[in-house]
């Protein structure tokens, strides 16, 4: 099939009736999980893909994509509201956006995100269309030394993941892999770790170790933190309209942090987080009037909504075109394709054009919902933050119970989510990342694969790694973009 | 005492390497073929060794705020432990009573126990969302959930 015809057919599935209610469905439940404290991308991901299953697999993963960017949305709402980004990714909206909310404007600075996030989403989305074909028609004639290449790249991400120590970045994600050995071998038979328990043959499904490092994790800090009433305080959201000028000042912060957030959220690791910090300090540099940063200036706004948005549809290109996620949420959503039989890679666009296809084409019509819908909703939405704490936390467990149950059918895996659940939340409380744990479970299995049948090719030899180019070179990439984070992160305590 | 808490981590990281390693040494091995399943899982094993001996040396780089997270009040430490029991409770009545009826009890009275003192509201939702879900699941999505007690 053409690329042409691929296209055709992914706007049919995108646009398709079917498909423009489940990136509404899709996009409205992420902004409303994402909008809740400490629940970000991650959760809302984690805890709709039970729904998913008996779904078609590209309605499904339409609607995954719309929980993806709307869980953005939404934490960049509660960011503006009430200065409690639910992820990291937002932390940088609410440097300008608080205090806008602060100053009554709280309804103006919404619709200022939701304008930029827009125009980075579209940019962005136009992007990935010319890069991810590009980028998987070159991997598709890749063997297994260059996939090994590869997934250690993707592995690489876990050094800009870390969010002090490296040390305990790098544990995380050993102990993640470690946790991916345990089952049946698929290619000797060998049962690994698995005391002869059946239950563990299968190893341990992707969403216990989701949702308990995640979701579960999370209610154990809003349980402690759940007399705490200042998150509630009520804003007042005023009039959302946005003057000449202020629109004015946007644009150039909309039209560079398009293309900058786009392209580092296509490096792995990079993604949201780094992308919105970026935008921030950047447009702050080049400014006319830098003091106004942090006190409601609209650029200092625009700029990271601009950036982390753009960086999330970035995040897809080597996501859908070579199958490794760039961040834990990818990994999540790898992890959500796999459920519903999909493999992304380079042979997805060419194996399932519409599934392919279908995603891109329906992130226009997603950025187009995030905009129509959200922003004239919000007033209503944020009521959300209104729920009593003790009542959303048992609510969250329910949903994460179902969401394991649904899959296994076991309370086996059950008491492994509340295991997961536990060790999410003494690593939160010990300074350990939980990211680089579920990157390097979902990228261990693969890496170990390819790992193991190149040496299968080669008898043994390790050579195999640096004698094709395209491996060596990845490995190489590999080694500098696990590297230098760790060279600037010395030069910045330095 | 800087570092003390990175130190006792790091025999725990230990001890579950020393765990790992053993198990992996004992894998039984496959004769046809050159690269066995205990190849990565060996070196998965020293790696870990290796970083919690990095663990152990290094510096704490442990911010003041870091370290106040940890600094949880007795009291919460029992409610967290008392929700935990719960969520234990549920999985093992979960195939006996079913999924509407334990989900109700659990949503109503773990909200109860952490401060929600809306009964009607509170007992409303614990009714509503259990129901409503397992309609979604079984009749929509067609996921068989736990009947147990219910009729239907």
């Amino acid at each position: 099939m053409g690329s042409i015809e691929g296209i055709m057919t992914g706007f049919q599935t995108a646009f398709s009736l079917e498909g423009i209610m489940f990136v509404m469905i899709g996009v409205l439940v992420g902004t409303f999980i994402g909008m809740l404290p400490g629940l970000g991308p991650i959760s809302a991901i984690a805890v709709m893909i039970p729904i998913t299953f008996g779904m078609d697999p590209s309605t499904g993963l339409i609607m995954m994509a719309g929980v993806y960017y709307g869980a953005v949305f939404g934490g960049s709402t509660s960011s503006i509201l009430l200065n409690a980004p639910g992820i990291s990714g937002t932390v940088a909206t609410s440097f300008d956006g608080y205090p806008m909310a602060q100053q009554g404007k709280a309804g103006k600075a919404l619709a200022i995100a939701a304008i930029a996030s827009f125009t980075g989403g579209t940019v962005s989305v136009v992007l990935l269309m010319i890069m991810a074909p590009a980028l998987a028609s070159v991997a598709i004639s890749f063997g297994p030394p260059a996939y090994f290449g590869l997934m250690l790249l993707g592995l690489t991400a876990i050094a800009s993941l870390s969010e002090g120590s490296t040390t305990k970045a790098l544990i995380s994600a050993v102990v993640g892999f470690m946790a991916v050995t345990i089952g049946i071998d698929p290619q000797t038979g060998t049962q690994r770790f698995t005391f002869g328990n059946a239950n563990l043959f299968e190893g341990i499904d992707f969403l216990v170790i989701a949702l308990g490092l995640f979701a579960i994790a999370e209610v154990g800090k809003l349980i402690i933190a759940r007399h705490d009433d200042s998150l509630s305080e009520k804003q007042n959201v005023g009039s959302l309209r946005i003057t000449k000028e202020e629109f004015k000042d946007m644009r150039g912060p909309m039209s560079r942090q398009s293309f900058v957030g786009f392209f580092l959220g296509v490096l792995p690791g990079a993604g949201a987080t780094i992308a919105s910090f970026i935008g921030y300090i950047m447009e702050k540099k080049i400014a006319k009037k830098p003091e106004e940063f942090g006190k409601g200036s609209v650029k200092g706004l625009a700029a990271p909504e601009t950036a982390n948005n753009a960086a999330t549809s970035g995040a897809f290109v080597p996501l859908l075109s070579l199958g490794i996620p760039g961040s834990g949420t990818t990994a999540v959503l790898l992890g959500a394709f796999l459920v519903l039989g999909v493999q992304p890679g380079p042979l997805l666009m060419v194996e399932r054009p519409e599934i392919f296809w279908g995603i891109i084409a329906s992130m226009y019509l997603g950025n187009i919902v995030l905009l129509v819908l959200n922003l004239p909703l919000i007033p209503y939405i944020s009521k959300i933050l209104n729920i009593p704490r003790p009542l959303l936390i048992a609510l969250v467990i329910m949903f994460s119970m179902i969401g394991v149950y649904a899959i296994s059918f076991s309370t086996f895996d059950l008491y492994m989510l509340v295991l997961f659940g536990v060790l999410g939340f003494l690593m939160r409380l010990f300074a350990f990342p939980a990211p680089p744990f579920i990157l390097a479970f979902i990228l261990g299995g693969m890496l170990e694969q390819s790992f193991r049948q190149s040496l299968s090719i080669s008898n043994g030899n390790f050579m195999i790694f640096l004698e094709s180019p395209i491996s060596l070179t990845l490995i190489i990439l590999s080694v500098l973009s696990f590297i230098f984070p760790l060279l600037k992160l010395r030069k910045k305590k330095a | 005492m800087l570092g003390t808490m990175n130190r006792k981590i790091s025999l725990i990281l230990l001890a579950l390497a020393a765990f790992y390693l053993i198990m992996t040494y004992n894998l039984p091995s496959y004769t046809y073929t050159e690269i066995d399943a205990d190849m990565v899982p060996k070196g998965l094993g020293w790696l870990l060794v290796f970083f919690s001996v990095v663990l152990f040396f290094i510096k704490d780089s442990e911010t003041e705020e870091q370290r106040e997270r940890r600094n949880i009040p007795k009291k919460e430490i029992i409610t967290l432990l008392a929700v935990t029991g719960m969520i234990l409770l549920y999985i093992f009545l979960l195939e006996i009573l079913g999924f509407v009826a334990v989900t109700a009890l659990f949503v109503f009275f773990c909200s109860w126990f952490l401060g929600y003192k809306k009964f009607i509201t509170n007992a409303i939702v614990s009714i509503v969302f259990p129901v409503v879900l397992y309609m979604l699941f079984t009749q929509f999505l067609r996921i068989e959930l736990p009947q147990g007690i219910l009729p239907f």
